[in-house]
């Protein structure tokens, strides 16, 4: 292809659309065809980008003019069975994330999905999602989006590669240089066509790579049992709970199942009730360790060696394991004997869990801790894995890069997963791409891959497409589509099909003959079919559980071996719980959504315990090189308390540069220093000061409560003698309200109540808000000057316990939304009336009725309330309008907003029980979005009137209280107290 | 100059006027001010107060077109300068009508030669501080359902419970009785103006002065409705900055909601306003020539007010840190802590040294005799006093009740370049004022001249026996 140079001097004129599309800024505008959203809006260059804009897009309407349906969707025009317009549709689906597929429910409004809930029959959802499933939705109407095939680096169409495809196909011959690189997959549909296309090209090889993998999990598996096993934890079962570095509430779950799990035995209801304890080991403070009684924190290169204690307190294994343990501390004593006492005092009912940072030992020890202490077939079951062996992934990728570099890779697929971004640095991924003759890349944005693939290809969204999925116990579910595909996306299957000359070139074919064949029987085979639609779950694939035996000698040599104290740091590179292996980079709701712990946004920092940041002499928002294994690279500061001392965690998934607007150079890459020996952590990066200094957006800045009574928090036991130590922490005199009480006594009167003792802090209600109630996004300058939108936050309090409150703290998390005051303050300052109270006790917004004097946000004592500073929606392009909820208002600026409880809902289920002649709504009919997507089920909303309503009983509880009650606001919403169930032999003094 | 002699006697009153002019002189001396030809220094003058007016009007367009986000404004400290900036405007407004309405009727014959002036500044303070209630709100166009008018939007009342509703009644009704009481005081001055008037300027003070003949029955006349009004002005001047305190203590924000609020947002009031007066008043008499008009006694009198009202806010200050601890309110004594010693103690350290310490130099007559002095004082109580509305608002909204949403408030460019922008706005007033009408009231300071003349008789009398 002819470049043309941009850099001639004068006047240039172009003759052609194909000439002008080959310059830099014309490729530029086809990938970032419209003006920003939150990251431009206050930028001064913006208007020179819409002239920009305006002359590109001239020169883009001739070129993609061309759009044709090829699937065919229903029009509404013709009408659809039981559409009634305005009323939305729930399709059942899935996502796969990790090599796993988790069921979701989406709404879809007018022909668009609007909004992901989890899919309640599916047995990893239970009718909960996680921030990223929620967030999911935003992507596929991204604008960014790959929109059309490129080749070369210049604009195609489908048909060319088509034809090329057609034409090289007969060239591969026996497959020899063929390569196929994909994520872990898990559907079955593409397994089959992936079996097809290696059936076809006996030379090919197939190799799957996930930046965040569950290898080692895998790997421990198959070291402890000698075959290859998936592994479920039954956390509900469990009295006695030890995390070895895994945050399985939280980042390290691939679905919200644990949570579920988890938070059944955190429910409190009286004095009486038992409640099962958790202990956490881990470098990076997660939500799992906020959740923890006790949280031990210590380097993930450490884990190591205090499991092989552990195991040798236990005396697991009989003589034949033989142990050589890490350094050993009192304090590290102390705590592997009351942990040993405290698991074998509950054998069978305890649990031993490694995180999949962990090495494969590590997992091993696990099985073999549980093993010996009876929870094999209690706590945790074994399923039979369909591969024979585990091969690591790490291996299959290693080998792939040298393929590609020795010149064997004449053809690389690459399916998604952007491996020039996220593969090991010392394989040189992007180097040795450039130097396979065909590279095929499809992937849904035009990322670090896709530039540098000879095609690349847009990929179709997983709400646009057909495909299927398996949830971990083998349960499957299809994937259907809500919407035809917006950029003419096609599936991996289809590309692997029209390749390998599948007997099915269709997606729609792939899937459903698939099933069809499986199903069996023509006329039951189509029953069958809709009804695995309709449920999202098709019956009777799950998996039967298997009893392996471990073998104890083949661990001897895996856990020897400690690491030796250097005095290099450990760097622990960490998924991102915004976008995750950066794959969401370009997602604006997740990069807005605080990270839980250290409530940063658009953004990831060094985290450093104050400890190694003293010792070091770097300051919070100081920027560092990390240099280990020949590579470095610079990030800025963040001091998180409760961090592993010499330890340094960082997500990965940020510094994208070939990426969309709001993605793009967001935070620093941290998979320039990942390499394949240090792929998880590693204990030999090397550290220094580099001049200059960062801001990072934390939502919350102040992490002490002060000695306030916001979070109330006591032991079991203190609660066990004082049932009512919520309620009696706060005294007060007589309060008095200025004006009369309204009358609540008759009808609706809607009330909520958020069990702390179960929430998690795992931001998924924060997501669901934003989608449910249009919430925008305001970008990072934004967030540092205060002004995020958010209806619900997750306030996250340090509660200082021990010897080392600052280094070694506690964590409190608790979601904070409009607590529809009775006397809300906020009322009686508004000039205009704009926010008053509903009969039903609803502190009601009228938008279209604010002025925007903002002096009920000065007066709101919860400060939840949000004001539109600026016009965040202006300049949204109609793909992205089409995500918004059509029951809820889009906010102009000038105008105040907060949380309704879904008031929407509320009206929805109303307007129903009265066409049904039904005189009340049923006690759970409505949800809010948070209550409805909350995994840990801490939220539950309903009307307080009803005295058999669950928020009513969980009101009548005695760990009920209000924040803020002294000033008597009368919130609607109350809390439930914190517990923690501590160990007494490893008790400190609760300051609480 | 100022017969030290005679004033040093508590006894013998002070001469109002000094140097005995005839009233024919005093005539001269004001009219010619506005009769003379334009000077240039007043067009340059003008100039660079336009210019500075015209920021204003740049930043405002910029601020309704694009969203109160230009400010620092942010969660939780909803309001910061604007706020700031309307109660700092409001309170410097209510020098002026104290001494024209309250002095009037205490009968303190010295406010006659600054009232005029006085008054004047509070309207053009008042306009500088209705902008900000205005622009500060999300939607200034829908502003005017603040009042209680029909739209044809919605058929609804204002809320009548929320101090913001009071604020807009209190501050119109100042508004209107100042600008009636000004212009009504101003009818007279107006007549003699018409009368000597030569060019086409007699039709427009002609129509002005709403055909003042200076009959008997007019004179008395005035000298009621001026004494009604000055009976209507006298409670706005206690009730105007009560009700603006109300926005505040009617809140429940800890540092807000306090009752000792009225009496010291209004003692602070004039206590900034008479800062103001003497910045002006230093500069207009040097200006004008009217140093026999308004003397050193004026000045002096002014500053012994802001003696005295300066140590009322000190005490206030002290008070609220008493109460703060007294009551055991763990949010309030936080609040106050927070001030002294949170992140922005500079600003309540520089609020504490310039409005409770430097008045108290006024102590010593020497200081409060010294015109340069006074002058530098009084610029230094006017930034104190900005600081006192910025503590007030500002400090007490960054750190509220929950610790999760304390934030910091940054002004931006925009924020500082519109309240620069309304001192453009209040001196091209000014400017317009001092031009083109008299900024003296003649026909109230001849009466002081005979106030004068009959002191100087009873004097020689009581000399004389």
């Amino acid at each position: 292809m002819i470049q043309i140079q941009t850099k001639q001097s004068g006047k240039q004129y172009w003759r052609s659309l194909d000439q002008l599309s080959h310059t830099g800024e014309f490729k530029d505008w086809l990938h970032r065809e419209f003006p920003a959203n939150a990251s431009e809006m206050l930028d001064g260059t913006s208007r020179r980008n819409l002239l920009k804009l305006m002359a590109a897009s001239m020169g883009l309407a001739g070129l993609t003019a061309c759009r044709r349906p090829v699937e065919k969707i229903l029009p509404n025009v013709r009408g659809v069975e039981d559409y009634i317009p305005g009323k939305p549709f729930f399709y059942s689906t899935v996502f796969t994330q990790g090599g796993t597929g988790m069921g979701l429910l989406v709404e879809v409004n007018d022909g668009r999905p609007t909004k992901i809930e989890g899919n309640p029959d599916h047995p990893y959802s239970l009718g909960a999602a996680t921030g990223y499933q929620q967030a999911s939705v935003l992507g596929l109407y991204d604008p960014d989006r790959a929109r059309i095939p490129m080749t070369g680096g210049n604009p195609s169409e489908w048909k060319a590669f088509d034809d090329f495809a057609k034409d090289h196909s007969t060239k591969l011959g026996t497959g020899e240089g063929l390569r196929f690189l994909s994520d872990r997959i898990c559907s079955p549909s593409l397994l089959a066509v992936k079996a097809a296309a290696l059936a076809k090209y006996p030379g090919a090889k197939w190799v799957e790579y996930n930046a965040v993998t569950h290898d080692e999990t895998a790997a421990g598996g198959q070291l402890a049992f000698g075959q290859p096993v998936i592994t479920r934890h039954k956390f509900d079962k469990a009295d006695v709970i030890l995390s070895l570095d895994d945050d399985f509430l939280g980042l390290d779950a691939n679905t919200v199942l644990p949570q579920k799990e988890f938070s059944r035995r955190r429910r409190v209801t009286s004095a009486k009730d038992e409640m099962n304890r958790l202990y956490v080991i881990e470098s990076q403070y997660s939500v799992t360790g906020a959740m923890a009684d006790h949280r031990l924190r210590m380097r993930s290169s450490d884990v190591k060696g205090f499991v092989a204690d552990l195991a040798a307190e236990l005396k697991v294994g009989g003589n034949e394991l033989q142990i050589v343990g890490g350094n050993r501390d009192a304090k590290r004593t102390k705590w592997i004997k009351a942990i040993a006492k405290d698991l074998t005092e509950h054998k069978g009912k305890c649990l031993v869990v490694a995180g999949p940072r962990q090495p494969a030992a590590v997992h091993a020890m696990a099985h073999l801790i549980n093993q010996a202490l009876g929870n094999v077939g209690e706590t945790v079951v074994f399923f039979k894995s369909a591969a024979d062996t585990v091969r690591p992934q790490l291996d299959a990728i290693k080998e792939l890069a040298a393929d590609m570099a020795g010149g064997k890779v004449s053809t690389l697929v690459m399916l998604g997963g952007n491996p020039a971004y996220t593969a090991p640095a010392d394989l040189e991924f992007a180097a040795n791409l450039k130097k396979v003759p065909l590279s095929i890349y499809l992937g849904l944005e035009v990322d670090e891959t896709a530039v540098l693939s000879k095609w690349s290809l847009p990929e179709a969204h997983y709400l646009e497409s057909w495909s299927d999925a398996t949830a971990p116990d083998g349960t499957a579910s299809v994937q259907q589509p809500m919407i035809q595909p917006l950029y003419f996306g096609r599936t991996a299957a289809e590309l692997v099909a029209q390749l390998a000359g599948y007997k099915d070139q269709r997606a729609y074919d792939i899937v459903r003959n698939y099933w069809i064949a499986k199903f069996g029987g023509k006329d039951e085979a189509e029953k069958t079919w809709r009804k695995s639609l309709h449920d999202g779950v098709i019956p009777g694939a799950a998996q039967a559980e298997i009893k392996p035996t471990i073998d104890v000698k083949k661990i001897n040599g895996a856990i020897q071996g400690a690491a030796a104290a250097t005095d290099a740091l450990e760097v622990v590179f960490v998924q991102s719980a915004s976008v995750y292996d950066g794959r969401f980079a370009n997602n604006g709701w997740l990069q807005e959504a605080p990270e839980p712990m250290n409530k940063l946004t658009w953004d990831n920092a060094a985290l450093l315990s104050p400890a190694t940041a003293k010792k070091l002499g770097v300051a919070q928002g100081d920027v560092i090189s990390i240099e280990r294994a020949g590579r470095g690279m610079q990030a800025p500061v963040l001091i998180q308390p409760g961090q592993a001392d010499d330890s340094i965690s960082i997500a990965l998934g940020y510094g994208r540069v070939e990426c969309g607007r709001v993605g793009k150079n967001v935070g620093e890459n941290a998979y320039r220093i990942r390499t394949t020996d240090g792929f998880r952590f590693a204990a030999d990066a090397r550290v220094r000061k580099v001049a200059g200094t960062y801001p990072l957006a934390q939502t919350q800045e102040h992490g002490s409560m002060e000695g306030r009574p916001l979070v109330r928090e006591a032991n079991l036991e203190e609660f066990r003698k004082e049932p009512k130590f919520a309620q009696e922490m706060v005294e007060h005199g007589p309060l008095v309200a200025l004006y009369p009480d309204h009358d609540y006594s008759k009808g609706y009167q809607w009330g909520m109540s958020i069990d702390l003792n179960v929430c998690s802090g795992c931001n998924a209600c924060v997501i669901a808000c934003q989608s449910e109630n249009n919430i925008p996004i305001v970008g990072k300058d934004q967030v540092i000057k205060g002004r995020e939108m958010h209806w619900i936050r997750m306030d996250r309090y340090y509660s200082g316990t021990g010897e080392h409150p600052d280094e070694d703290p506690q964590v409190v998390t608790q979601p904070v939304t409009c607590m529809q005051c009775e006397t809300a303050p906020c009322e009686n300052v508004c000039p205009v009336a704009a926010t008053t109270h509903s009969p039903e006790g609803l502190n009601d917004m009228a938008y279209n009725r604010c002025v925007g004097t903002r002096y009920c946000s000065n007066n709101c004592p919860y400060k939840v309330r949000r004001f539109n500073f600026l016009a965040w929606n202006y300049g949204t392009e109609e793909v992205q309008k089409m995500h918004y909820n059509p029951n809820v208002t889009v906010r102009m600026r000038g105008v105040m907003e907060k949380c309704t409880y879904c008031v929407q809902r509320i009206q929805e289920k109303k307007i129903l029980a009265k066409r049904e002649g039904r005189r009340l709504i049923k006690d759970g009919e409505i949800q809010t979005a948070c209550q409805q997507t909350c995994p840990a089920d801490a939220i539950v909303f309903g009307n307080i009137n009803d005295a058999e309503s669950r928020v009513a009983k969980l009101k009548g509880q005695t760990r009920d209280y209000s924040m803020l009650e002294e000033l008597n606001t009368k919130p609607r919403t109350t809390y439930l107290a914190k517990l923690r169930n501590p160990n007494e032999e490893l008790a400190e003094k609760h300051n609480g | 100059m100022a017969d030290l002699a005679t004033r040093q006697d508590p006894h013998v009153r002070a001469r109002l006027v000094e140097g005995n002019p005839s009233l024919g002189q005093l005539t001269e001396t004001v009219s010619k001010i506005v009769e003379s030809r334009t000077q240039y220094s007043w067009y340059i003058a003008i100039g660079v107060t336009g210019s500075i007016t015209g920021i204003l009007g740049m930043m405002l367009a910029y601020l309704v077109s694009t969203g109160i986000g230009v400010w620092g404004n942010n969660q939780p400290v909803g309001w910061a300068w604007d706020i700031t900036n309307f109660v700092f405007w409001i309170g410097i407004g209510h020098a002026g009508t104290l001494i024209s309405a309250i002095l009037f009727l205490f009968r303190q014959k010295w406010r006659t030669s600054i009232n005029r002036f006085a008054e004047a500044m509070t309207l053009f303070a008042v306009a500088c501080a209705g902008i900000f209630p205005l622009f500060h709100t999300g939607r200034p166009w829908r502003a005017y359902w603040l009042f209680p008018i029909p739209n044809t939007d919605l058929y609804m009342w204002p809320n009548f419970r929320s101090p913001l509703v009071w604020d807009v009644f209190a501050v119109s009704t100042y508004a209107t009785v100042s600008a009636l009481f000004w212009y009504v005081g101003l009818v007279p001055d107006l007549a003699t103006l018409r009368d000597r008037a030569k060019n086409f300027s007699k039709y427009v003070y002609g129509a002005l002065s709403l055909g003042w003949r200076g009959s008997a029955r007019h004179w008395r006349n005035y000298e009621a409705a001026y004494m009604i009004l000055a009976g209507l002005s006298t409670p706005l001047v206690l009730s105007v900055h009560t009700i603006v305190s109300f926005d505040f203590a009617a809140s429940i924000i800890p540092g807000w909601h306090t009752t000792i609020f009225p009496p010291y947002f209004v003692a602070g009031a004039i206590f900034s306003g008479f800062a103001m007066v003497v910045t002006l008043m230093v500069i207009a008499r040097w200006v004008f020539n009217v140093e026999h008009l308004v003397t050193i006694k004026h000045l002096e009198n002014m500053c012994k007010i802001m003696l005295a009202t300066g140590t009322v806010v000190g005490y206030a200050y002290a008070t609220e840190f008493f109460i703060a601890w007294y009551s055991g309110n763990p949010y309030e004594r936080f609040v106050f802590i927070n001030r002294a010693f949170g992140p922005y103690w500079w600003a309540y350290w520089s609020m504490v040294s310039c409005n409770v310490i430097s008045p108290q130099f006024f102590w010593f007559k020497k200081l409060r005799t010294n015109i340069p002095f006074m002058f530098f004082i009084s610029i230094v109580v006017n930034i104190g006093m900005w600081f006192e509305r910025f503590v007030i608002i500002a400090t007490s909204l960054h750190r509220d009740f929950l610790p999760s949403s304390w934030g910091y408030f940054r002004p931006t460019a925009v924020d500082m370049l519109t309240f620069f922008g309304t001192f453009g706005l209040f001196l091209t007033l000014f400017l317009l004022f001092v031009r083109f009408l008299p900024m003296i009231a003649v026909s109230e300071v001849k009466g002081m001249v005979a106030t004068d003349a009959m002191h100087d008789a009873h004097h020689a009398e009581a000399v004389k026996h």
